[in-house]
Parts: C-alpha cells; sequence; structure tokens
C-alpha cells in the first residue's frame, strides 16, 4: 500500500482546508494572465525576458558533482534567473489561506522556495520563473480571495483589521478596490500605479469563505472544538519539553 | 463562565473606538463590530501629529534645513488611513496618546531606566570589618550616621578630603543619595530615620520578616548616583563613580590616611567584592557594561517592582505592573534601541500593558485556576495546584483560548492588538504568568508560556514574526532542562540568555511570570532581597510600586523627572 501523506490533524472543515492547502489539491476558481501577473508583482515589465544574475547552468561548466547529478535544477535555477519574492497578505476574516498554510503549500508542493511566515504577510523568494509559478498558483485556485487577500510587498498593515462595509481588507495604500462585483489591482505590490486595472475576479461570498478557510474563529468553526487539534498539539508539547528533560530516554 | 464575564478591556475599547478623539470620526458603533469605515483623515486627525507637524515645520524653518514631515510617509500617503486611537494604560483610567508611548516622549520611562542604571547595592560590612579588624577603628552606629552623612555629601560630587577640588552643582544632582538598610532590627532602631530603608516600616510584616531573615545581621547601602552622569556615561559608571565617593567617604568619616593600604581593601569591597549590580555584564559581542538592560535578570527585574508589597493580595496585579515596566525596558529600550535601533518597539511592548486586554485575560484565568483547584490562584503556599505538564496544559489552554476567543468576539481588541506578536506576547504572558501564580513555580509557568506560542499558531495558523519561530518552537525544550547553556530556573533567566536576545514581546513577560510565581506564593522577594529594598524607597524620582500609572503620568506630561540642565542652559 502507497504511503498516503496525511499532513494535518483535525475533524473540522478547517482542519481539511489545512490538509488540501498542505497536499496542493486545492480547486483553481479563476484565470490571471502571465502579463497580468507581471503586472501587479511589479518586479519587471509585461513581456521582458527575466533578468538573470548568472548565464544558464548548462552553459557555466560547473564542477563534477554528486549532487548537481541527484538535483534536477529548476527552471528559474537552469535559466539563472534573479530571486524575486511574492508576499501576501491574508484577512484574518475567513481569508481562505494563513500564512503558515501558504508556507507549508510552497514548501511542499514546490521546489527552490524560501518561505517566510509572519503574523500578517508571508513571503516567498525563489527565481523569478519559479516563484512566479507559485504566486500564480496561489491567486488562481482556493487558497486566495481577492477581497480577503492581497498582494503586498511593503506596508502590509491589515490583515488584523476589521474590514469595510465593501469586504475588501484594508489596505493603506489602496491597491485594491472592488469594481462592479469584481476586484481590480491598480497598483503593484509595493503600491505603485500600473498602466492597467488587472481583474483579480469576483470575491467570495462570506459563507464561501467560511466554508474555505484555514483559520479557526469562534464564530464559524471554533478551535476548542477542534478537539483532536488540540490533542496533537499537546502531545508535540508533551514530547518537546520531555525531550528537553531528558533525551537519553 | 467566559461568555458572562465583563471584559475588563469593554470601557477602553468603547471609549477608543466608539467616541471621537481629536476628529478620527470613531463616533458610534460597537466594539463587537466587524466592519468599520476607513475615513483616510491622516495626520490632521490627531492632536498630537498636529502639534508634531507644527514643531517639524518650525524646525526646518528656524535651522534651514527639513526634518519631521508626516508627508514623507509612503510617498506622500500619510499615517492615519485608519483612525489614530489613544490608548489607555491598563488598570487606569489614564488616557492618553500612543505617540506619547515612546520612551524618547516619556519623561517617566526614562526615569525608570535611569532609576535602575543608577543604582548599586554596596555592602557595608566587610568595610567594617576592615576598619575593626585590620586598622581597629571602632565602628558603632554613631560612626555610621556620620559616615552615611558625609557619603550623601560626597556621592553627588561633593568634595570632602582634598582642598581646591571642583564639585557638580548640588541642584544638577539633587536625585542622588545613599540610604543604608539591615536585617539587623537593633542596628536599625539606632541609625538616623533619614538614612534608613526601614523595613518593617515598607514591607507588611510578613514580607519584612522574610527579608529580614534572608539578609540577616548585614548592612548594605543602597546608591544612587545622579541620573545626568548615568546618561553622560553607562551603567558601568555607576559602580566606579559609588566606589569612589565611598572611598572618599569612609576616608574623611573615619580619619583614615588617603594614601594607606586599608583604603585599597575599601575599594576592591566597593567596587567587587560586596556590590550587587542591577544587570551583568554582557559577552563581547553585545559589549555592555555591567548596569545595562541586557544584563537586567527577570528575578531582578521582578524584585525592582514593587507592586508586590503595596498589594500583596493580588498577585495578578504584582505581575501585571512586571510586565509594564519589564516590556518597556526589555522591549522598547534594551531591544528596541540598543540591540536594533529605531522606533518600531515601541507598540509591540504596549499591548501588555494597555487597554485592559492581558489584564483581562489574566483575571479571567485567576477566577479559572480558583474555581477548578480550591483557591490555587490566591495568594498562599498551602493552596499551590503541583506543577504537572497535565496542569500546564489545563490553564495553559484555557487561558489561551479565552484570549483568542475575545479577538474573535470583540474586534477592537483584535485592531487594538494589530500585530501577531502583539497577540503572542499578551496571550503567553496571560497563560504564562497564570500557571506561575497556580503553582508558585517560575519554570511551570515558562512551560505554559510555550505550550501557549504552539495553541495560537495553530489556532490561527500565524504567530508573530520570523523569531516566534526561533524562540517559542524550541522553547518547551529547554524549561525543564538545568543543564548548562539549556536550561535555567526562570528568575536567573535575563534577556541575553541563549534563544531570548533578539526576540522583542517576550522578556517583559517572562519577567512577569517569574513575580507570578512568587507574589502567587506571597515571598517578599523574587530572587534577591537586597535589590527589593533598596528600590522600596519613595524618595527615587520614579514610583515602582505603579509603573504603569507612572507611564500614563509621562504621558500626559505631568511627570517630574530627575537629571535636568535648565540650570546651566540658557532661560527660554
Amino acid at each position: 500500500m502507497a504511503y498516503e501523506p496525511q499532513y494535518y490533524p483535525g475533524a473540522t472543515s478547517v482542519a481539511e482546508n489545512r490538509r488540501k492547502h498542505m497536499s496542493g489539491k486545492v480547486e483553481k476558481l479563476r484565470e490571471i494572465s502571465d502579463d497580468d501577473l507581471t503586472l501587479v508583482l511589479g518586479h519587471r515589465a509585461p513581456g521582458s525576458d527575466y533578468p538573470s544574475t548568472h548565464p544558464p547552468l548548462a552553459e557555466m561548466g560547473e564542477p563534477e558533482c554528486s549532487i548537481r547529478e541527484l538535483v534536477e535544477p529548476t527552471a528559474g535555477a537552469k535559466a539563472g534567473d534573479r530571486v524575486r519574492y511574492v508576499q501576501f497578505v491574508d484577512s484574518m476574516y475567513n481569508a481562505p489561506a494563513t500564512p503558515y498554510f501558504r508556507s507549508y503549500n510552497a514548501a511542499i508542493n514546490f521546489r527552490g522556495v524560501d518561505p517566510g511566515t509572519l503574523s500578517g504577510r508571508q513571503v516567498v523568494e525563489a527565481r523569478e520563473r519559479d516563484m512566479e509559478e507559485i504566486a500564480k498558483f496561489q491567486m488562481e485556485t482556493e487558497m486566495t480571495c481577492p477581497a480577503l487577500a492581497s498582494l503586498r510587498g511593503a506596508t502590509v498593515h491589515g490583515h488584523s483589521l476589521r474590514l469595510p462595509e465593501d469586504g475588501v481588507m484594508f489596505d493603506m495604500l489602496d491597491r485594491c478596490r472592488k469594481e462592479g462585483d469584481v476586484i481590480i489591482m491598480h497598483k503593484d505590490q509595493v503600491g505603485r500605479p500600473i498602466d492597467k486595472k488587472v481583474n483579480l475576479g469576483k470575491p467570495m461570498s462570506a459563507d464561501e469563505a467560511a466554508k474555505r478557510t484555514t483559520i479557526y474563529r469562534v464564530d464559524n468553526v471554533a478551535f476548542r472544538d477542534d478537539s483532536e487539534v488540540i490533542e496533537w498539539v499537546h502531545r508535540v508539547f508533551d514530547q518537546r519539553t520531555a525531550y528537553g528533560f531528558k533525551p537519553e530516554n | 463562565m467566559a461568555d458572562d464575564r465583563q471584559r475588563k478591556f469593554a470601557k477602553h475599547m468603547e471609549i477608543k473606538y466608539t467616541k471621537e478623539h481629536g476628529t478620527n470620526k470613531m463616533e458610534g458603533g460597537d466594539i463587537t463590530d466587524k466592519t468599520v469605515e476607513y475615513y483616510r483623515l491622516g495626520v490632521e486627525q490627531n492632536p498630537r501629529k498636529l502639534e508634531m507637524k507644527k514643531a517639524g515645520q518650525d524646525i526646518a524653518k528656524k535651522r534651514g534645513l527639513v526634518g519631521y514631515n508626516p508627508m514623507m510617509h509612503c510617498g506622500g500617503i500619510p499615517l492615519g488611513q485608519r483612525a489614530l486611537t489613544p490608548s489607555f494604560l491598563s488598570g487606569t483610567d489614564d488616557m492618553v496618546e500612543i505617540d506619547d508611548l515612546h520612551y524618547v516622549n516619556n519623561a517617566a520611562m526614562q526615569q525608570m531606566w535611569d532609576d535602575i542604571r543608577r543604582t548599586v547595592i554596596v555592602g557595608m560590612d566587610m568595610a567594617h570589618e576592615t576598619l575593626e579588624k585590620r586598622l581597629g577603628i571602632e565602628v558603632t552606629p554613631e560612626t555610621i550616621n556620620h559616615y552615611l552623612e558625609t557619603l550623601n555629601h560626597a556621592l553627588p560630587g561633593g568634595a570632602v578630603v582634598q582642598e581646591h577640588m571642583v564639585e557638580t552643582h548640588p541642584a544638577l544632582v539633587d536625585d542622588c543619595y545613599v540610604k543604608m538598610f539591615t536585617g539587623d532590627d537593633e542596628l536599625a532602631d539606632e541609625i538616623d530615620s533619614q538614612f534608613l530603608l526601614d523595613i518593617n516600616k515598607e514591607f507588611p510584616e510578613e514580607q519584612a520578616e522574610q527579608i529580614k531573615a534572608a539578609i540577616g545581621k548585614t548592612s548594605w547601602q543602597a546608591a544612587h548616583i545622579p541620573t545626568i552622569v548615568s546618561r553622560t556615561t553607562d551603567g558601568g559608571q555607576t559602580s566606579r563613580w559609588m566606589a569612589m565617593q565611598v572611598g572618599m567617604s569612609f576616608i574623611s568619616a573615619y580619619s583614615m590616611c588617603a594614601g594607606e593600604a586599608a583604603v585599597a581593601d575599601l575599594s576592591y569591597a566597593a567596587k567587587h567584592a560586596g556590590v550587587i549590580q542591577m544587570g551583568d555584564m554582557l559577552p563581547a559581542r553585545r559589549a555592555r557594561a555591567p548596569n545595562e538592560p541586557g544584563g537586567v535578570p527577570f528575578g531582578h527585574m521582578a524584585d525592582i517592582v514593587q507592586t508586590s508589597r503595596v498589594d500583596a493580595e493580588d498577585p495578578a496585579h504584582v505581575a501585571l505592573e512586571v510586565v509594564g515596566a519589564g516590556c518597556m525596558l526589555y522591549d522598547q529600550i534594551w531591544l528596541g534601541s540598543y540591540m536594533s535601533g529605531g522606533v518600531g518597539f515601541t507598540q509591540y511592548a504596549t499591548a501588555a500593558y494597555c487597554n485592559n486586554i492581558l489584564d483581562d485575560n489574566l483575571y479571567y484565568n485567576v477566577d479559572y485556576i480558583n474555581d477548578k483547584y480550591d483557591g490555587a490562584a490566591n495568594k498562599g503556599t498551602d493552596n499551590k495546584v503541583q506543577a504537572s505538564l497535565d496542569v500546564v496544559k489545563d490553564i495553559a489552554t484555557e487561558s489561551t483560548i479565552y484570549g483568542i476567543e475575545n479577538y474573535e468576539k470583540y474586534p477592537t481588541t483584535l485592531e487594538d492588538h494589530f500585530g501577531g506578536s502583539q497577540r503572542a506576547t499578551s496571550l503567553s504572558a496571560a497563560a504564562g504568568s497564570a500557571v506561575s501564580i497556580a503553582t508558585g513555580n517560575g519554570n511551570a509557568g515558562l512551560s505554559g508560556w510555550y505550550l501557549c506560542m504552539y495553541l495560537h499558531k495553530e489556532a490561527l495558523g500565524r504567530l508573530g514574526f520570523f523569531g516566534y519561530d526561533l524562540q517559542d518552537q524550541c522553547g518547551a525544550t529547554n524549561v525543564l532542562s538545568y543543564q548548562s547553556d539549556e536550561g535555567l530556573a526562570l528568575e536567573l533567566r535575563g534577556p541575553n540568555y541563549p534563544n531570548y536576545a533578539m526576540n522583542v514581546g517576550h522578556q517583559g513577560g517572562y519577567a512577569a511570570i517569574t513575580s507570578g510565581a512568587h507574589a502567587g506564593r506571597g515571598d517578599a522577594f523574587a530572587v534577591n532581597p537586597l535589590i527589593k529594598v533598596a528600590f522600596a524607597d519613595k524618595l527615587l524620582p520614579f514610583d515602582f510600586t505603579q509603573p504603569r500609572k507612572e507611564f500614563a503620568k509621562g504621558a500626559l506630561r505631568e511627570f517630574e523627572p530627575a537629571g535636568e540642565r535648565s540650570l546651566i542652559i540658557p532661560a527660554k
């Protein structure tokens, strides 16, 4: 019988969604074109070549190395791309993703990634085209609601703030707006105006967000009600404590 | 129980988020609302920001060089896109501007640290033995009084032995003095009251007995060098300045020869053998002298704060005042300035001592503990619950979930603690302090702190900034290990402890957990009775019985600091 990764404990919808994010088996909900993605990321002009920091690996004449032979370079590494970032902010009001589960998703399902996990933002650094692959994946799937999550390279304040009436998470730099029934982005990640409004798709309804979210909330799925997760946390705690006390046992 | 409870933060949240402050338009609504309108009013909405803006303009005009200009923020988008709201110091009804909780803008905060840094405790017994056994000089209460009178002239910078000396102006160093204390009631009775820190008077009877038993018949001086000297030099200066003046005063008071060899023994005692510094020297890579904040152990911090002697029946209050003092010193001054620079650390700290959010969580825990563990959160030693992992898990889990659910039921509290590091500090300080109060065991409290971090991370899918992974995911492993460099009694850990050295939002909490363990037991002190007595002194400019109230006075510009230079600068 083949090993089936379990990923995460818990018997609730939140736990199930966490398992989906970690496994990468998430539903695709929208399309973001490559040019639109490039625009909102703000690292290069749409259609331009990827700037590189070294020649393609094939031209580098690398030394003989068993590790190099074992590990297939990512596309970005092969091409010599520079390292660039994508950074998400997810609202605590039932945004589908949370920083840790964005990081787990990136680290488990993609290679050559360097995720950073904070409370109000989550960054992934990678070779540029590899990073774009992750950004596109997370933006197009149920991991992201365009109203409750946004791309923010800097000035990220907002994940814990009450929502305005239109349901679009507070952004000091006002990078995203609701226009009609869709969310548009008219500035790039760091707040520089971009040439066109990028359509990020329809926001999730409150019910849909509550169904797809990976955050426990007392007004949706309360943490205290997922006893299996709490039991598992206690087990981790017990074991870390005991290990430090008497590692030889 | 949790749902029926009147939240201690409710009043503060209501004023902060449903009443207009300045012109921020925060009128109406409810603290449980999940939506709000953002008016993007910028700095114009807030009285203090307007004052600062005008000051920036005046400075630019006067000096011909631009300075503070709020429009430099984010390329022309000023602060205040969300409402700028005031804060309350927890445990008080004092409403302040949040800018006034940066230590640069708060004279009380500066003075708290000044008063710690400029303090050193020096034993008297070694010097007396040198005088008596080596030189045959009789030491009596009368000679001690004379010596103390001499030293109170010399310590601020008065000459006692030599002709043609420059001296410091008394009006610039009026905060400098020395007092003595002893566990010997008979000797204490003979000491002029102006020089005596009277343990029997300053402490409740039960605590006084504990302290006198710990100190025994020994005698000590609590010396406070001038604030102005301490600010101009560093913490290492405190013992040197004191030792020089102590040496001179012994020479004068006991008519010694200025060059005789015994003076070297007196100096050695004053500089090394008989000295208690408030903080240890730091290793070369952090390169700080003694009496700098990175060397102040959590147990010392717990003893410096004096709430335990004025409100001994309320261990939670004791811990909360230590949180306030500890977060201010360790987060705002030590990590925020000494270690990192910049201004951003302030709000990591203020989350723990503003708006009663942490207070509410801890007092809920006290009720929970008292209900479930037969009054274990009350002061006492016979009522404590045995420290076990099961008890840690029970109390810390309940505390954490209660605190997290408050953020969800009261979105204004989540908005107030807008960063995960703030929430982590508040939640873990509540959980850790509760466990330590219930068990009387600081390391059990520390264990509760780390469990809280695990639960918080899993509940919300987020914790604090990167450092919380470093420190808080591996912390449980060194709670109960006492092997060198892996574990230590919490009382003896400090800001430079491995893993603690560069992580804001923790150290004030650790100090509180330390104090909670001892306040919960009714101990008179956490680790050092001498430090507890040295700060039991109303003459100090900063009132260590109520740090949070003092911070409010500083923010309201009502605090009178020491070490001012008005006397020697042009009048304005």
